[in-house]
């Protein structure tokens, strides 16, 4: 029992309950029991990359700010002043060598500590105003991983690698097609919004199902629209005698905690673009032609880090789900910059991710659209309340790849099923 | 991308005699009337054809956005994507547009930056405002300035880009399925 309500009811193994989406109080509860205990993706080093540099961040409701200090250091704060709780940083990203707070002008450095006190002799001199004590405080737990920073605001519970586990094998592999072997995010950012749980963007991240369906206006002959320049056709949505592509040859990976990916749809790079030879090349360089033909073949399409981290491999991009209320969710996209790529690579990505992830997107738009829908029709409270995740039961196998693992066909539910046991054990967990 | 940024030039319409800059405004008014008109009405081919070959429509992410290609944008349509783009909006299964957006532009302020003869280019500006309606959706207003750089081909005049940025373009929006 939670705070009143039992949240195991609305937890079966192949239906979840309408009331999770609805419900204002359980989105209330999921905030303090999944995004400030879970371990949750809040932004990439890149985004700070000099002393001074500050990013602004949320962790469900919750205002942060990821910021490098004079040790090089990134430090993820609560955006919130020591002495009174006043938002101290207000714009979106900058630089500064303090960060103020606007009401009675108290400093902070990049590591939370104050910096400095006004008229200080007006406190007692028994309150010893402690730097860390009131400083801006810093998240409990945060971990970056080959420049992705996650944080956990419960100083307690699995650590980052128990959580992510094998998961974390599509961040490796992501960095390794760069031929520097980082990757940046500095491509500017978007954002779009949609009227609807935040569930609904998790649970379509790695949805096969939906595609030949939702996305059926971005359809050009047999196939979706094309991607990169050069190549012969889009992601295939018909065969040859116009019957649905089913996806499930490209399988799906699911992994304890709700992690996990969809199998490539696509080997192409954009290997007949110009460019492409120049980008083997640096690979091959450095890695040899084994290593590099290993590192090329894609493996997945969308990855799921849950709760809240999706990144894209087709177009590459990090995509990430900022729960506002119940009924009101933002996602932003960043796109993924290869360093020592070549540049039209990435230019070309930009131009791709505009059409397919703007708020003026071709395909996005038709996701937010089952999104809505799916927030209006869970206002059915009577007739049936469930939620149906039962694609694939009982259909997985272990995989003798990833470390614990689970694989089965791509249109499969095997992933939801995972996202709502982890859900389900995080929001059954003592505060 | 400085070619993409029509900056003001406050003296460049000086060079034409009052008689002819009210007659110029008055045909790029008449011109910008003409294309809204086009949205408005959903005749998005023929909103197309107002653009030269290689004409891009951009709306920016970004306020101070003045790099197209190196950073995303809300829209950034060359050719191929507008087809793409009008292609999908007449799909009876474009679900996003089940049912359609109803759209109302306006604009005004409209400012000469610059007439280069030599070219045939004209570079203007002026303020819009758009009003969004689907129904079971709250009416939507954006408002902003419209970046226009228009070449004579002819007796006409065609599109060569129009950068329209949104006052909040860096804010989270539901779908914007019609030019803004």
């Amino acid at each position: 029992m939670t705070a009143g309500i039992d949240v195991r009811q609305f937890v079966k193994r192949d239906r979840v309950h309408r009331d999770i989406y609805e419900d204002p109080a359980i989105f209330e509860l999921e905030m303090d029991r999944v995004f400030a205990h879970a371990w949750v993706y809040v932004g990439h080093e890149s985004q700070v990359p000099n002393v001074g540099d500050f990013f602004c961040a949320n962790i469900g409701t919750q205002p942060l700010v990821m910021a490098r200090h004079t040790d090089n250091k990134v430090y993820v704060l609560h955006n919130r002043c020591g002495h009174r709780g006043v938002q101290v940083v207000n714009t979106q990203q900058g630089n500064a060598k303090l960060l103020r707070c606007m009401f009675h002008g108290w400093t902070f450095r990049a590591n939370g500590e104050v910096a400095g006190v006004t008229q200080p002799e007006g406190y007692a001199t028994d309150l010893k105003l402690d730097p860390v004590a009131y400083g801006m405080p810093k998240v409990a737990r945060m971990e970056s991983y080959l420049g992705f920073v996650f944080v956990s605001l419960s100083p307690t519970g699995p650590s980052f690698k128990e959580y992510f586990g094998g998961a974390l094998s599509a961040l490796d592999d992501l960095v390794a097609y760069a031929p520097d072997g980082e990757v940046e995010l500095t491509g500017g950012v978007l954002r779009y919004a949609y009227p609807g749980n935040w569930k609904f963007q998790a649970d379509n991240s790695c949805d096969m199902y939906h595609v030949v369906y939702s996305h059926e206006s971005s359809r050009k002959g047999n196939t979706q629209y094309i991607r990169r320049p050069g190549d012969a056709g889009g992601i295939p949505f018909f065969d040859n005698s116009n019957k649905v592509v089913t996806f499930d040859a490209s399988g799906l990976w699911a992994f304890d905690g709700g992690h996990g990916w969809e199998g490539a749809v696509t080997q192409s790079h954009g290997n007949n673009a110009p460019w492409y030879a120049d980008y083997v090349a640096l690979l091959e360089k450095k890695h040899g032609p084994e290593r590099t033909r290993e590192i090329l073949t894609r493996k997945r399409h969308n990855s799921i880090f849950y709760p809240n981290l999706v990144i894209q491999d087709l177009n590459m991009h990090v995509r990430l789900i900022r729960p506002i209320r119940v009924d009101l969710t933002e996602v932003v996209i960043f796109p993924i910059k290869l360093k020592g790529a070549p540049d039209e690579m990435f230019l070309e990505s930009v131009r791709m991710l505009n059409t397919t992830n703007s708020a003026a997107s071709l395909t996005q738009a038709d996701d937010v659209e089952a999104f809505a829908r799916g927030h209006a029709g869970l206002r059915t409270k009577n007739g049936n309340p469930w939620v149906l995740i039962a694609r694939g039961d009982g259909k997985e196998e272990n995989d003798p790849v990833y470390e614990n693992g689970l694989r089965t066909f791509g249109s499969s539910e095997l992933l939801l099923r995972k996202q709502y046991a982890s859900w389900l054990n995080w929001m059954t967990q003592e505060a | 991308m400085a070619d993409l940024n029509t900056q003001p030039h406050a003296t460049a319409a000086r060079a034409l005699s009052p008689t002819d800059e009210l007659l110029l405004v008055r045909e790029l008014e008449r011109f910008v009337a003409f294309e809204l008109n086009l949205l408005d009405g959903r005749e998005f081919e023929a909103w197309c054809d107002l653009f030269t070959a290689d004409g891009i429509y951009w709306a920016p992410s970004r306020v101070e956005q003045d790099d197209p290609l190196g950073e995303v944008s809300l829209l950034y349509d060359d050719h191929e994507i507008r087809q793409m783009r009008f292609l999908r909006l007449r799909h009876p299964r474009v679900h996003a547009q089940v049912p359609f957006s109803r759209t109302s532009h306006m604009i005004g302020n409209l400012t000469i930056d610059e007439v280069n003869e030599d070219r045939g280019e004209i570079a203007f500006h002026c303020r819009f405002v758009m009003h969004d309606y689907r129904p079971e959706w709250a009416q939507r207003e954006f408002a902003g300035r419209y970046d226009y750089r228009l070449v004579r081909d002819g007796s006409s005049l065609k599109i060569k880009l129009k950068k329209a940025t949104v006052i909040n373009c860096d804010a989270m929006h539901f779908p914007i399925s019609i030019p803004l």
